[in-house]
């Protein structure tokens, strides 16, 4: 009987206090999609007609790393450029390639983004289906007309890493 | 093993300068104090310590523009490492149509920085 009384006397005394107990909660909401840039990349100039971003031309490769948070919630899109944002004036054209590659993955299962990837024109769409760290590295070569040297000057081109919500 | 602590370092050592956050990544748009305008709040974080310029967009599913509003300007200054909350208004007439409001870096071209990556971040409206 006691003990009984005991029992009720300390749940009243528990519940008493958690109904004055102010709790707080905070949270800051993160993005479940962040862009981050690596490496910036850099044109080598292996002959006078052709910049390279490939090693083997004397150039840097862009990485580009995506961390992705929440699992299926975003596409990438990586497109390489098919102009210069900065260049000396230019009288003839430039063709433009350019490859996007997974380059390294944090979960091993990521390696499928590679297998299941879309590409169209000058993007490459990644379906971002599992969470965790991935890095692209994007090739971009432009060769000036037929055989021209590309005068001379800065050059510079942007790859657009993308994130879209799906 | 080796390769698990490789990347924690690389991410650790990396991440934390040149990433750009935009969120949410599913916003919900609510009546504004202006007839037939719908708003949103966005949170834009700069950690791309080159980049201080992000132009706002609204797009339809297949990425034209749609006529929107930006508080302060559809091209926004985000110091690096800096925190920016912007509304954006969209007309309600086109809300069955606007399907992504995305953030663009802006890159100077007169920098001297090699920057060659500009990001886009869209969330979807939900």
């Amino acid at each position: 009987m006691f003990k009984k009384a005991l029992l009720t006397s300390a749940f009243v005394a528990c519940t008493a206090q958690a109904q004055v107990a102010d709790v707080p909660i905070t949270g800051n909401v993160a993005s479940k999609c962040v862009i981050t840039t690596d490496t910036p990349g850099v044109f080598g100039n292996p002959v006078s007609n052709k910049l390279s971003t490939l090693p083997t031309d004397g150039g840097v490769l862009p990485i580009v790393r995506y961390d992705i948070i929440e699992a299926d919630s975003y596409k990438a899109h990586i497109t390489w450029p098919q102009s210069f944002t900065t260049s000396p004036v230019l009288n003839d054209v430039v063709n433009w390639t350019g490859d996007v590659e997974l380059a390294e993955v944090s979960v091993a299962e990521m390696a499928d983004f590679e297998t299941n990837k879309v590409q169209w024109n000058n993007t490459t769409e990644y379906d971002l289906t599992i969470a965790g760290s991935a890095w692209f590295k994007i090739t971009s070569v432009a060769d000036y007309g037929f055989d021209k040297s590309f005068p001379g000057g800065q050059y510079r081109a942007a790859v657009i890493a993308e994130c879209i919500a799906k | 093993m080796y390769r698990k602590i490789i990347i924690g370092i690389l991410l650790c050592l990396s991440g934390s300068v040149m990433a750009h956050e935009w969120t949410p990544t599913y916003p919900k748009m609510k009546y504004s104090f202006i007839d037939g305008i719908m708003v949103t709040t966005m949170d834009l974080f700069n950690k791309r310590e080159d980049i201080s310029w992000y132009e706002i967009g609204v797009y339809d599913k297949d990425f034209n523009l749609i006529k929107h509003s930006v508080q302060g300007g559809k091209v926004q200054y985000v110091p690096p490492l800096q925190r920016k909350s912007v509304d954006v208004y969209i007309r309600s007439k086109d809300m069955d149509k606007a399907t992504y409001i995305c953030s663009k870096s802006k890159i100077i071209s007169e920098s001297e920085k090699a920057t060659v990556v500009a990001s886009r971040i869209c969330s979807k409206i939900k």
